[in-house]
């Protein structure tokens, strides 16, 4: 406690002299606790969103989303747009104006140099930079004044906020990391561990993959802010040690990414300590539909388009019917509660780009499900399992292994059989199934099966790049070392020539338009069987105001604003 | 030896002493019987005699010795020792008698802590009963050493690096320590080869004659215990079937089972041992935790009456010094051979006089 | 006993080499990818320059050379300069360094080293403290009721878990009495009174989680142990020579059923280094058995390889330091 007392005093010592009566540093200490604990505060080198949400609390990017997905500006002025002339008619390049007088927690000058360097750290070849993508296209970044940072970008981008907006590309300093490009970027430990940031608090001491000390960073630009003296952001443990540390002892005041058994989760809220919120993002747990066939004979063609078409899945029919055959509101209540709602979408938020053409599939119809079986000419056999020309309606249906994927993946397996079909489920160490080895054949890339499952979901608010992903040149094969998340080998020219219009529409409206059109391709080709709309859930303490759970950007963004009643 | 001119003085008197274990079984471990290693056992051990106790393993001859010196808390009997009774002494007690009566052990090996060296090992008595300092004490353990032929220069060593032998006097010189009266001798020899075991056993005449010793000495092997032994005890299944002088009980045993164990001896002598004939008793020994009705011997003596099977057998004087518990010698012997044994004995005793 | 000493550490040397290779396979072999937990927004290309960046694209022997060198050369150079401050050529070193928190492993372990020791070890000092009374007047009063309840929370210890022990403690003395914390706080420095008080209160249940296990095992050796030797004859031999009853008990039976009992204690030494994967995890302690957990579930290569390896090492280290104490124990024993 001592030791906390001190570390507190001297974060008030070093605070300016306006902050006296209300604001920094008088809420005392944060103590925030994931479950997960970071492995490193430089997100650009990070293992997931861990370390991207400890960082946030450190670094920040020129723009951030909302709680209801908004960008607004932070480093910088304003958004740029093309009607504010940030962004050129040509949608080819976008100028940031920085805020001014913003400094380092070192005391320094944040300066578009910084911004410049951020970007070619990323791009820096043999870096294994994680926010890559958000980079793609872009042709060169440049300092016009210490204030200006313009992009450009090799063609026209339509949605130009990629680089330096939310939580995963941040502006790291200059002058901390200029030694640390490219290959010599995972050797610079100390920088990795202790980056310099903008943000509300800077590092006091980093034990990796333990507890991150903080402290209220002397030289944030609001000078009655953060309201948190100190912050210890301890990892370890599970989540419902997490929810017990918050919602039952009062140890925590903020406890990150709850997905437990909904029961238990509200047991533990009856407490009386702390809230459970949740919130909803793009994330959507999914069946993936295997339209090549995975027959374990074709060898090396497995699973790929020279393989051929699946006996049976790339029969419409046959996938409306799994498709209806499914409760999802029953799948939400039993494994996701405050956490999930059924959907029939693949892009399930923002709302103006949520369809609602699919939505017959919200309601479980079983009979109607065996008519359309039966119309189509699957018909039972002796076994009961539905059939056509000898091919039987058997389907392995795998996902990585979870508590909760395997509670939907029995239920599931009930219904289809209750519908003649027959299900053999498979679940597989998400390590694994996730990893990218190519010498393991249980990757989801690899889909050596007929269904699999999974949650896919993406960053910020547009869904450009998210749709790409189900373009023919997006299908894993062996020629690009099963790298591609067309896992559907889903190939279809008219959903790839919308795609390139979506890639040069401007309007918003035009390209919520498009982006539905595409989800109901997708949704209708039956190249992917949507379930649940996950949210986020995670819990603070009742003390603890100022959260505004966010999908959309980091759960952090706003702990400036975190104040204690 | 065997001087039974001089009355000499019982130094151990034994009366009617029992050692039964209890047998626990179940859940509860509840008493379910017991095992009667020795079943009522009486007999004196006169001053500076050798008195041999013999009999198969298993009849319960090492728990009697045992029992005898108190390591074991008995359960039936009188113990007096040098005219104390030590049948109920407690251990406080018992631990002060201690110097008086010792006991040297079968297996050297075993019977020897093998963390401690030999001087530790014969000294150890001296620091619990004597006051006596680090120097008298290792004096002292030099002479016990020299008095059973160990080198002095052994007194650092550890038993292990002994041979079964050298061990066995470690344990004598053991025993030697606090100047005992009575030892118990529980098969000293059984484990060791046969060219040492009568240079054991000479040391055990030897120490004897030196100190005045008086031994209990357990042993299942006959001839050596009558090279050594005053007078003789045979025991069965927790019972004296039999107790005389060496001699008479040699030359002519009266219990069936004697004569059975003796028939087995290798008789050294060819001319005698064409002429003796080798009893082979049949079945196996009953178990102690229950015995036979009437005699124990009863299931498998080879002269079996009636009354064998009904009534226990009186252990009773048939002779000076000779005493038996047999029905064949019984005051009405039912059988010419029995009463031809007892005249037998009663001749050898009277030679013997 | 030096050159049998000698002798065994020459032969560790290749054992170790064989091991390190050994478990440097197994791991290349397990279908596990350390871009496996990344979210999911990052697309495979990304993910595929991430893998080369940490060197996956090259082949496993160059990888395996690399790390030896890493780990044989550059690591102890790296703790030489440190300890005595010098400088030994430009200093420039590859150290074997995690992928997951891009930091030199060997300052990870060191980091961690502390709240291992002071929990599991003190779990284990606490727990042979307690098992060797209880193993002791067990085996003398054997089937006595002491005997029985011994037995009885023995038989608890060891086959109730400690993720529910652990969890039920937490229960109890964290959420309905409050007395303890449930999440271990491994900034704390103890510097006066009440921060000591707070260490202790920090350590009170996952040292007793562990210790009720450890002791459980312990007393059970200890126990049989005594019940070997209370029916030795040297026992009938030390009570014939008139000894007292605790003389009999401590310095002949406690001593001798000791040895056996202490070569297991060093045995399991290694243990308390490899951490308690479960009970850390349960009381967020976080130290090695937790690091090597976050390792393993993020396919972090070099950080698993390296820890293991330094079990490895322990356990081969102990097993010799176990047969050593055995023969200065026992003087029956001897190696030359």
């Amino acid at each position: 406690m001592k030791y906390r007392s001190i570390l507190a005093a001297a974060a008030l010592a070093l605070a300016s002299a306006p902050m006296a009566q209300a604001g920094r540093g008088d809420a005392g200490n944060l103590n925030i606790i994931y479950w997960q604990a970071a492995s490193i505060l430089n997100p650009y080198l990070s293992g997931g969103t861990k370390d991207i949400d400890a960082s946030a609390l450190i670094l920040e990017p020129l723009a951030r989303y909302d709680e209801n997905g908004n960008m607004v500006p932070w480093l910088a002025e304003e958004i740029p747009t093309v009607a504010n002339g940030g962004v050129s008619e040509d949608l080819t390049t976008i100028t940031w104006k920085l805020k001014e007088g913003i400094k380092w927690s070192d005391g320094t000058d944040l300066t578009a140099d910084d911004v410049v360097f951020t970007a070619n750290y990323c791009m820096a070849p043999d870096g294994g930079c994680q926010g890559l993508a958000a980079f793609a296209d872009v042709a060169n970044v440049e300092a016009l004044d210490p204030l200006t940072v313009k992009i450009t970008f090799d063609k026209p981008k339509p949605f130009p906020y990629g680089p330096f907006v939310g939580a995963t590309t941040p502006i790291i300093q200059r002058a901390q990391f200029e030694n640390c490009v490219g290959a010599k970027a995972p050797e610079c430990t100390e920088q990795n561990f202790n980056p310099v940031g903008t943000g509300p608090f800077r590092v006091v001491e980093f034990r990796a993959n333990d507890v991150i000390t903080m402290e209220a960073n002397p030289n944030y630009r609001d000078p009655d802010k953060p309201h948190f003296a100190t912050l210890t952001f301890k990892g370890g443990g599970d989540a419902a040690a997490a929810a017990r540390a918050v919602l039952e002892t009062g140890e925590f005041d903020y406890a990150w990414n709850l997905q437990i058994d909904p029961a238990i989760l509200s047991q533990m809220a009856k407490g009386g300590k702390g809230t459970v919120i949740s919130a909803f993002g793009t994330a959507v747990e999914r069946l993936m539909v295997n339209l090549t066939n995975p027959d374990p004979a074709l060898g090396e063609k497995r699973s790929t388009l020279e393989g051929g078409p699946h006996p049976f899945l790339t029969d419409p029919a046959v996938r409306r019917a799994l498709s209806l055959a499914i409760d999802r509101n029953l799948l939400a209540e039993v494994g996701y509660g405050a956490a999930g709602q059924a959907t029939c979408n693949v892009v399930p938020a923002p709302a103006i780009y949520v369809s609602t053409a699919n939505d017959e599939c919200l309601v479980q119809d079983i009979a109607k499900a065996n008519a359309i079986l039966d119309e189509a000419g699957w018909l039972p056999g002796p076994d009961g399992i539905r059939q056509k020309d000898g091919v039987r309606l058997s389907i392995l249906y795998q996902t990585s292994t979870n508590a909760v994927r395997q509670d939907t993946q029995a239920l599931i397996k009930q219904w289809w059989s209750e519908i003649g079909v027959e299900t053999e489920l498979k679940n597989i160490d998400a390590a694994v199934f996730f990893g990218g080895d190519q010498s393991s054949p249980d990757t989801f890339q690899k889909f050596y099966a007929d269904i699999e499952m999974y949650t896919n979901l993406f960053d910020g608010t547009d869904p450009e790049t998210y749709m790409k992903s189900w373009t023919c040149e997006e299908i894993p094969s062996p020629a690009n070392n099963w790298l591609g998340s067309n896992m559907p080998r889903y190939c279809n020219p008219e959903y790839d020539a919308l795609w390139a219009k979506l890639a040069a529409t401007g309007p918003l409206e035009e390209r919520a338009e498009i982006v539905k059109q595409l989800n109901d391709m997708l949704v209708q080709d039956g190249a992917m069987i949507p379930l649940i709309h996950r949210g986020r859930v995670s819990a603070h303490a009742n003390s603890l105001t100022g959260v505004k759970l966010n999908t959309w950007d980091s759960e952090m963004w706003n702990v400036a604003d975190w104040d204690r009643q | 030896m065997f001087d039974a001119g001089h009355a000499r003085r019982p130094l151990v008197e034994v009366r009617g002493l029992k050692m039964h274990f209890p047998i626990l079984a179940g859940v509860l471990r509840r008493r379910v019987g017991e095992v009667k290693a020795v079943d009522g056992v009486s007999f004196d051990i006169l001053e500076g005699e050798t008195l041999g106790l013999v009999g198969e393993s298993g009849c319960g001859k090492s728990t009697c010795g045992r029992a005898i010196l108190r390591l074991y808390d008995i359960t039936e009997g009188a113990i007096r020792i040098n005219g104390r009774d030590i049948a109920r002494a407690s251990h406080a007690e018992l631990r002060k008698l201690r110097p008086t009566m010792q006991m040297v052990f079968q297996d050297p090996q075993a019977s020897l802590n093998p963390r401690m060296t030999v001087a530790k090992i014969i000294a150890e008595p001296l620091d619990e009963h004597t006051t006596l300092s680090r120097r008298e004490k290792m004096q002292r353990v030099h002479e016990l050493m020299d008095a059973v032929g160990l080198s002095r220069d052994f007194a650092n060593r550890f038993p292990h690096e002994f041979s079964g032998g050298q061990r066995q006097r470690i344990g004598i010189a053991r025993a030697l320590a606090l100047n005992p009266q009575f030892i118990v001798c529980d098969e000293p020899i059984a484990a060791l080869d046969v060219s040492i075991q009568a240079q054991v056993v000479n040391l055990l005449e030897d120490l004897q004659e030196q100190f005045g010793l008086t031994y209990l000495f357990i042993s299942h092997d006959l001839s050596m215990v009558r090279h050594i032994a005053d007078r003789v005890a045979v025991m069965y299944l927790g019972k004296v079937v039999e107790l005389a002088p060496r001699e008479p009980l040699y030359s002519a045993p009266l219990h069936p089972y004697t004569q059975a164990l003796l028939s087995a001896v290798p008789e050294p002598d060819p001319s005698v041992r064409s002429t003796t004939e080798r009893i082979i008793l049949e079945g196996d020994v009953p178990s102690p935790a229950n015995p036979p009705e009437g005699c124990n011997f009863s299931t498998r003596c080879p002269r079996v009456m009636d009354i064998c099977r009904r009534q226990e057998p009186e252990f009773r004087e048939v002779a000076a010094g000779h005493f038996v518990a047999c029905h064949l010698c019984s005051p009405q012997p039912e059988t010419t051979a029995g009463a031809t044994a007892a005249t037998q004995v009663s001749k050898s005793v009277q030679q013997g006089e | 006993m030096l050159n049998y000493t000698i002798r065994r550490l020459m032969f560790t040397v290749p054992v170790l080499l064989f091991i390190s290779f050994i478990i440097f396979l197994l791991l290349d072999l397990a279908p596990n990818d350390p871009t496996g937990n990344l979210p999911m927004t990052i697309p495979p290309e990304v993910r595929q320059q991430i893998r080369e960046s940490l060197g996956l694209d090259q082949p496993i022997w160059v990888r395996y050379l690399l790390w030896c060198k890493q780990f044989f050369i550059n690591e102890p150079l790296n703790i030489i300069e440190q300890w005595f401050g010098i400088q030994i050529g430009d200093g420039d070193r590859l150290r074997v360094r995690s992928w997951a928190t891009r930091s030199p492993v060997v300052d990870l372990i060191v980091e961690r080293l502390p709240q291992t020791l002071w929990v599991v070890g003190m779990s284990y000092v606490v727990g042979i403290l307690i098992a060797i009374p209880i193993g002791v007047v067990s085996a003398y009063r054997q089937y006595s009721w002491f005997d029985q309840i011994g037995t009885f929370i023995s038989m608890v210890g060891f086959s109730v878990p400690t993720f529910f022990t652990g969890v039920l403690m937490i229960v109890i003395f964290s959420v309905w009495l409050g007395w303890f914390p449930s999440i271990y706080d491994t900034t704390l420095v103890v510097e006066d009174w009440a921060s000591f008080m707070q260490q202790v209160r920090q350590m009170a249940m996952p040292v007793f989680v562990l210790a009720l296990f450890n002791a459980a095992q312990i007393s059970r050796f200890m126990r049989a142990s005594m019940l070997d030797n209370l029916n030795q004859d040297y026992v009938r031999t030390a009570r014939a020579k008139g000894l007292k009853e605790r003389t009999v008990l401590l310095v002949h039976v406690l001593r001798n059923s000791l040895i056996p009992v202490v070569t297991v204690i060093a045995l399991n030494v290694p243990q308390v280094f490899g951490g308690a994967i479960i009970t850390e995890q349960v009381f967020k302690v976080n130290g090695l058995g937790q690091l090597l957990i976050i390792g393993i579930q993020g396919a972090d290569i070099p950080l698993v390889q390296t820890l293991t390896f330094i079990f490895a090492v322990l356990i081969v280290l102990f097993n010799l330091i176990a047969d050593i104490l055995y023969g200065i124990l026992d003087p029956r024993i001897r190696y030359d």
